[in-house]
C-alpha cells in the first residue's frame, strides 16, 4: 500500500524548502568572496555542516528509535581516531578511511550497545554517559598505544578528492555540505523504508511491536549501528578539517550539545535537526563575546521548550490518514446488500 | 600493607562525600522517579557559596571554632535548599506528568543552567579554600591520617545519622517513604504529595550543598567541573546501594569510595573514573536493583 | 530553516564587510583566556594591549595603526586549532602565543599552512622547533635547557632517591625523559617515574605511592594547578620530604591553592619573574602595566608575550613589510641582541631563543617567589 497523498503532500512542501536553502547554500562561498570576513562565515557553515551531520546520525538513534544516547561523541571520537591513526600511521588518504570509520564507529557501537540496549530511558541515557566518558578516558590514557594521549594525533594530512587537496573553507564547504545533501537524502529514504517505519513503532511503543513481529532488540541494535556509523564519518571529516584531534573535543559536553540539537530543533525530524545544529552553533558564534551566557541561553531554551513546545522548533510531520486516502471497495461489495 | 589502609581512610573519607551527594539523588529518584541531573550542580554550588562565605569577613574570623563551621554548614546548606526547591518549581513540576524524555532533557537543561551561571559568577579557573581545618596529621595506628579526612568523614557520618533517624522514626519520614512507595495511595492517605515533594528537594540539596562545602574543606580547592563528575560517581553510589534506598545510597557511596582509592592505588590511577563508570554500566547489566534495591526493574 | 541560516550569514557578512576597513596592521594572539590557565592567558592579553597602544601612540608601524586581535584557546587543543582558524581568516600578519606545549601544537600547522609568523611564548617542549616550521618561534626557552638547570638542582641537594612526576602532557612528559636521560647520564637512576591525572582533586592515591616509595627528594613536571594539590595534599598527610617543580608551576596561584604554610620551601625553575627583571626598561615598563592594570605583572609569560610582541613590531620596522619570509628572514639573520624586556634575544635558525634563562626560585614563608643564587 503506497503512502496516503497527505504525506505526499508534506514532501512536497519540503522538497521547495530544501531547494531554496540549495541555493542558497550553494551561493555562500561565492558571496563570502567579496567581504574581507567572509573566509570566517564560511568556516561557521562548516561547522554547521559538520554538526549537521552529527545530528542526523544522533536523530536516527534518539529521534527515530527513541533511545536515549548522550554518548553519541563517542562514535565520533572513534571515527575521527581511526582516520587520524590510518592517515598518519599507514599513509591511508582521509577520503579513503571513511567507510573504514564507518565500519569501526559501527562495530564499536554494536559491541558496547549489545549489553544495555534493553535499558529504558534513564538508565540508559546514564549508561551511554558512562560509555561516553570510558571512550574518553580510553583516548586520554592511550591505549593500545595509539592515541596519543591527552595531546591526541596531530599532522593529520588534509583530504583530496580527484587530485584536489580540499584546504580552503570553500573546498571544504563543497565537501561537508555535499555529504550533507547525501545524508538527507539516504535518510529521506530511510524514514519511508520498512527498516525506518519500524523504528518509528517500537519508539512508540514498544510491547506493540513486538507483538506485530518487529525483532526489536535487533531493530534497536541496527539504529545504534547506523547513527555511530554517520557519526563516525563525520569523525573522519572533522579530523581531515582540525588535522588535530584530542579526546578533550569528544568529551561529554560535545555529547550534550548533539543531543541539544536534536532535542531542541524535533527529534525525529531530519529538516528539524539541522535547523538545530544551525541553532545551536549560530548562538555559540553570535555570542563569542559571551562563553558562559551563550551557554546559560541553551540551557533556559531547554527547560522552556520541554514546558512549552516538546516536541522541537520543526517536529516531525507523520502522515496522517483520512478516509479518502483508503483504497476505494472492490466492485463485488459495493453491490452487495447488507444483512 | 600501609598504603592499603591509608588508601581505605581515604576511600572512606571520598565515599563519605559521594554518599551524602547520592541521598540527594536517591530520595528525588523515589519520590519523583526521576533523576534530577541538575543535582551535581547543586553539590558544587554548596562549595562555592561555601568559599564565598569563608571569605567575607563576616565569617572569617569566627570560623575556626566549631560553632563557627556548624553556622557555616547551616548557611550553605539553607541556601542550597532554597536553590533546590526553585529547581523543583521551574523545571520538574511543569513536566510532572509528561513523557520522560521531556523530563530529562528539563533536567539537562537545568544543570547547564546552573553550571554555566556559576561559570559566570566565579570564573573559570579553579578557587581555593582557606585553610580552615588544621592541616597536619594524626598519627593512628602508627598511620598518618590527615585531620581533614577524619574530620569529613565525622561530620558526613553524623549528617548520615541524624538524615536515617528522621526517615526511619519520624511521621514526616514515614510520609516521605509512603510517597515513595506509592503517590497515590500516599494521596490517599492524606499526605499532601506536593509539599512531600518539596521537602525531599530541601533535604537532597541541603545534603549536596553540605558535600560541597567538606569537599572544599577537604581538598582546598574547587571547580565548576566537580558537579559533573562527582555527580556521575554519586548517581553509581545510588544504583549501586539500590536506587530509592536511603541506606542502599550511604552503603553505595561509601563502597564506590573504597573501591575507587584501592582501585586507583593498586590497578591505574589514570583509569580511576573509568572503573567508577565501569561499575555502574556492569550493574545495571547484572543487577539493576543495586545491592539493597528489593524492587526489581520496572524500568528495565 | 537551512535558508534562514544562510541568509542570516549573508547578512552578516555584509554588515561585518565594510565594516572593516583593512587600514591597520593586524597582530594577532590566541592564549588562554579561559580555562586552567586563564590567570596566564589574561595576563598575555593585557601585556600585548599594553603595548600595543604604547607602538600606537609613536605612529603605529609603517604608518598605520597597530590591532592586536585577541582569541581564546581556552587551554585545550582543540578550542586552539578552532581559534588558530578563526585568527587566520581576519587577517593577522604574524600571531603571539600561545601558553601550553600541546595548545601550541595543535595550531602550528594552521599558522604555517596559512604562512604566518608565529611567536609563542609559554610552551617550552623541545620537540615544538624540531619539526622545521620555518615561521615558529619563540620567547620562552626550551626542556633541554631547563632538564640540564633541573638535573643540576637535584644533584646539588645531594638527593640520592629520586622520584619524577608528570601528568602525561607534552611539556611535562618531555621535561621529565630529558631530567631522567640526564640524571641517569650521570648514573642516578630515580626510584619513581609515574604520571598522575590532571586537572583532578585527589592526588592521595600518587602521594601515598610516593612515600612508599621512600625518595628524598620529588620533582614534578606539571602545571601549578595540581602542584598546588599536591603540596596541600602532601603536607595533609604529614610528609616533609623536598618538592622542586618545573617553570609550568611558576604561578603566584600557587601558593593560594597550596595554602602559605604548604608551599613554604618549595622551588621551581623559571626565567625571572617580572619583578626580578634588572634593566631599566623593564623596570619602566613593568611601572607602566602598573599604572595601567593597577598592579604589577605577575607572570612571565606574560610578559614573554609582551616581548614576542615586541620583536614582531621591530621585524615589519625593519623589513618595512609584513610579508612573513622577510619576516623570518630578519629575525633569524637581523636581530641581535635584541633589548627584551626579559633579556637579550635572538633566534637560531630553529626558531628557539638563544642565552641561558632559567632560575631557581624558593617560595618564602610570606608566599613570595625569592630567586635563588
Amino acid at each position: 500500500m503506497s503512502l496516503p497523498a497527505g504525506h505526499g503532500h508534506a514532501s512536497r512542501r519540503l522538497l521547495a524548502v530544501y531547494a531554496v536553502a540549495a541555493a542558497l547554500l550553494a551561493s555562500a562561498p561565492f558571496v563570502a568572496g567579496w567581504f574581507a570576513e567572509g573566509r570566517y562565515w564560511l568556516d561557521v557553515l562548516n561547522n554547521v555542516g559538520l554538526y549537521a551531520l552529527l545530528a542526523l546520525s544522533l536523530n536516527v538513534i534518539l529521534g527515530d528509535a527513541g533511545l536515549f544516547h548522550m554518548g553519541h561523541a563517542a562514535f565520533y571520537a572513534v571515527g575521527a581516531y581511526t582516520a587520524a591513526i590510518l592517515n598518519t600511521q599507514y599513509q591511508v588518504p582521509v577520503l579513503w578511511t571513511l567507510p573504514l570509520c564507518a565500519a569501526v564507529a559501527a562495530l564499536f557501537a554494536l559491541a558496547v550497545a549489545r549489553p544495555v540496549v534493553h535499558l529504558r530511558g534513564d538508565y540508559l541515557l546514564i549508561v551511554t554517559i558512562g560509555m561516553g566518558e570510558i571512550v574518553r578516558i580510553a583516548l586520554v590514557n592511550d591505549v593500545f598505544g595509539l592515541t596519543g594521549g591527552a595531546n591526541g594525533i596531530t599532522g593529520i594530512d588534509r583530504p583530496s578528492l580527484f587530485g584536489q587537496r580540499i584546504a580552503k573553507p570553500q573546498a571544504f564547504f563543497w565537501l561537508i555540505w555535499g555529504f550533507v545533501a547525501l545524508t538527507v537524502f539516504l535518510f529521506h529514504r530511510l524514514a519511508r523504508s520498512r527498516f525506518g517505519r519500524a523504528l518509528n513503532y517500537l519508539r512508540e511503543d514498544e510491547v506493540a511491536a513486538e507483538g506485530s513481529g518487529v525483532p526489536t532488540a535487533r531493530y534497536r541494535l541496527m539504529a545504534f549501528a547506523l547513527g555511530a556509523a554517520w557519526a563516525g564519518m563525520a569523525g573522519a571529516l572533522f579530523a581531515g578539517k582540525a588535522r588535530t584531534i584530542s579526546p578533550e573535543s569528544f568529551n561529554v559536553g560535545e555529547s550534550v550539545k548533539i543531543f541539544a540539537m536534536v532535542i531542541l530543533g524535533g527529534a525525529g525530524s531530519i529538516p528539524g535537526v539541522i535547523a538545530g545544529a544551525a541553532l545551536l552553533v549560530g548562538i555559540e558564534e553570535g555570542f563569542r563575546g559571551f562563553a558562559n551566557a551563550r551557554m546559560l541561553v541553551v540551557g533556559v531554551a531547554m527547560v522552556v521548550m520541554m514546558a512549552f513546545r516538546p516536541q522541537g522548533l520543526f517536529p516531525v510531520h507523520l502522515p496522517r490518514f483520512r478516509p479518502a486516502d483508503l483504497p476505494p471497495p472492490p466492485e463485488a461489495a459495493r453491490t452487495e446488500e447488507p444483512p | 600493607m600501609r598504603l592499603f589502609l591509608e588508601q581505605c581512610t581515604n576511600g572512606l573519607a571520598v565515599g563519605s562525600i559521594y554518599a551524602l551527594i547520592a541521598l540527594g539523588y536517591t530520595m528525588v529518584y523515589g519520590v519523583l522517579k526521576l533523576i534530577n541531573f541538575a543535582h551535581g550542580d547543586l553539590f558544587t554550588y554548596g562549595a562555592y557559596l561555601g568559599m564565598t562565605l569563608l571569605g567575607s569577613l563576616v565569617l572569617g574570623k569566627g570560623v575556626g571554632t566549631g560553632a563557627g563551621l556548624l553556622l557555616l554548614a547551616v548557611m550553605v546548606m539553607g541556601s542550597v535548599a532554597v536553590i533546590g526547591v526553585i529547581l523543583e518549581r521551574v523545571a520538574y513540576r511543569p513536566v510532572r506528568g509528561a513523557p520522560r524524555l521531556n523530563a530529562v532533557v528539563s533536567a539537562l537543561g537545568a544543570s547547564i543552567f546552573l553550571q554555566n551561571g556559576l561559570m559566570l559568577a566565579y570564573g573559570g579557573s579553579p578557587r581555593s579554600y582557606p585553610d580552615v581545618l588544621p592541616q597536619t596529621a594524626l598519627s593512628v595506628f602508627g598511620l598518618q591520617i590527615p585531620v581533614v579526612r577524619i574530620a569529613v568523614v565525622l561530620a558526613a557520618v553524623a549528617m548520615m545519622a541524624v538524615l536515617y533517624f528522621f526517615v526511619q522514626r519520624t511521621r514526616l519520614g514515614a510520609a516521605i517513604r509512603a510517597t515513595a512507595i506509592d503517590p497515590d495511595a500516599a494521596r490517599l492517605m492524606g499526605i499532601d504529595v506536593n509539599r512531600i515533594v518539596m521537602l525531599v528537594f530541601v533535604v537532597g540539596p541541603a545534603l549536596g550543598g553540605a558535600a560541597g562545602l567538606l569537599v572544599g574543606l577537604l581538598y582546598g580547592s574547587i571547580s565548576f567541573t566537580m558537579g559533573w563528575s562527582y555527580g556521575m560517581k554519586a548517581f553509581t553510589a545510588a544504583i549501586l546501594g539500590g536506587i530509592g534506598n536511603i541506606p542502599g545510597a550511604m552503603l553505595g557511596g561509601l563502597l564506590l569510595g573504597l573501591v575507587e582509592a584501592l582501585g586507583a592505588a593498586y590497578l591505574s590511577m589514570a583509569w580511576r573514573d573509568a572503573i567508577a563508570y565501569g561499575v555502574l554500566i556492569l550493574i545495571l547489566i547484572v543487577r539493576p536493583s543495586g545491592l539493597l534495591g528489593e524492587r526489581v526493574a520496572d524500568k528495565v | 530553516m537551512k535558508n534562514l541560516v544562510g541568509v542570516l550569514s549573508l547578512a552578516l557578512g555584509l554588515a561585518a564587510g565594510p565594516a572593516r576597513a583593512a587600514d591597520t596592521i593586524k597582530i594577532g594572539m590566541i592564549a588562554p583566556l579561559t580555562g586552567a590557565w586563564a590567570s596566564e592567558g589574561q595576563e598575555m592579553k593585557r601585556n600585548g594591549e599594553l603595548l600595543a597602544a604604547e607602538l600606537n601612540a609613536k605612529g603605529g608601524l609603517l604608518g598605520k595603526q597597530v590591532e592586536l586581535v585577541v582569541e581564546d584557546d581556552g587551554g585545550d587543543p582543540r578550542t586552539a586549532s578552532l581559534a588558530a582558524q578563526r585568527l587566520t581568516s581576519r587577517g593577522v600578519v604574524a600571531v603571539i602565543g600561545t601558553y601550553g606545549s600541546a595548545v601550541t601544537e595543535a595550531t602550528q600547522t594552521i599558522f604555517d599552512e596559512e604562512g604566518i609568523v608565529q611567536i609563542a611564548n609559554g610552551s617550552t617542549a623541545v620537540r615544538l622547533t624540531e619539526k622545521g616550521l620555518p615561521l615558529f618561534f619563540r620567547t620562552c626557552p626550551r626542556d633541554d635547557e631547563q632538564g640540564r638547570v633541573a638535573a643540576a638542582v637535584i644533584q646539588k641537594s645531594g638527593a640520592k632517591r629520586v622520584a619524577l612526576v608528570h601528568d602525561s602532557s607534552a611539556y611535562s612528559k618531555g621535561l621529565a625523559d630529558e631530567i631522567n636521560g640526564i640524571l641517569k647520564s650521570k648514573g642516578v637512576t630515580p626510584v619513581f617515574f609515574e604520571a598522575l591525572t590532571p586537572k583532578e582533586q585527589d592526588y592521595s592515591a600518587i602521594l601515598s605511592k610516593l612515600r612508599a616509595a621512600t625518595p628524598d627528594i620529588v620533582f614534578f613536571t606539571g602545571y601549578y594547578p595540581e602542584a598546588g594539590l599536591l603540596l596541600k595534599q602532601k603536607k595533609q598527610m604529614g610528609w616533609n620530604v623536598p618538592f622542586v617543580g618545573g617553570d609550568a608551576i611558576n604561578n603566584p596561584d600557587l601558593v593560594k591553592l597550596a595554602g602559605k604554610e604548604a608551599a613554604q620551601g618549595f622551588r621551581f625553575l623559571s626565567p625571572p619573574v617580572p619583578k626580578d627583571l634588572d634593566t631599566p626598561e623593564a623596570k619602566a615598563y613593568v611601572a607602566a602595566y602598573q599604572k595601567k592594570y593597577g598592579e604589577e605583572p605577575k607572570s612571565i609569560y606574560g610578559v614573554l608575550a609582551g616581548d614576542g610582541f615586541r620583536v614582531v613590531a621591530r621585524a615589519i620596522e625593519a623589513t618595512k613589510s609584513t610579508d612573513a619570509k622577510k619576516l623570518r628572514a630578519f629575525l633569524v639573520g637581523g636581530l641581535k641582541d635584541f633589548p627584551g624586556y626579559t633579556g637579550k634575544i635572538a633566534f637560531n635558525a630553529k626558531g628557539d631563543r638563544v642565552g641561558e634563562l632559567y632560575r631557581v626560585y624558593m617560595v618564602d614563608a610570606a608566599g613570595r617567589f625569592v630567586l635563588q643564587p
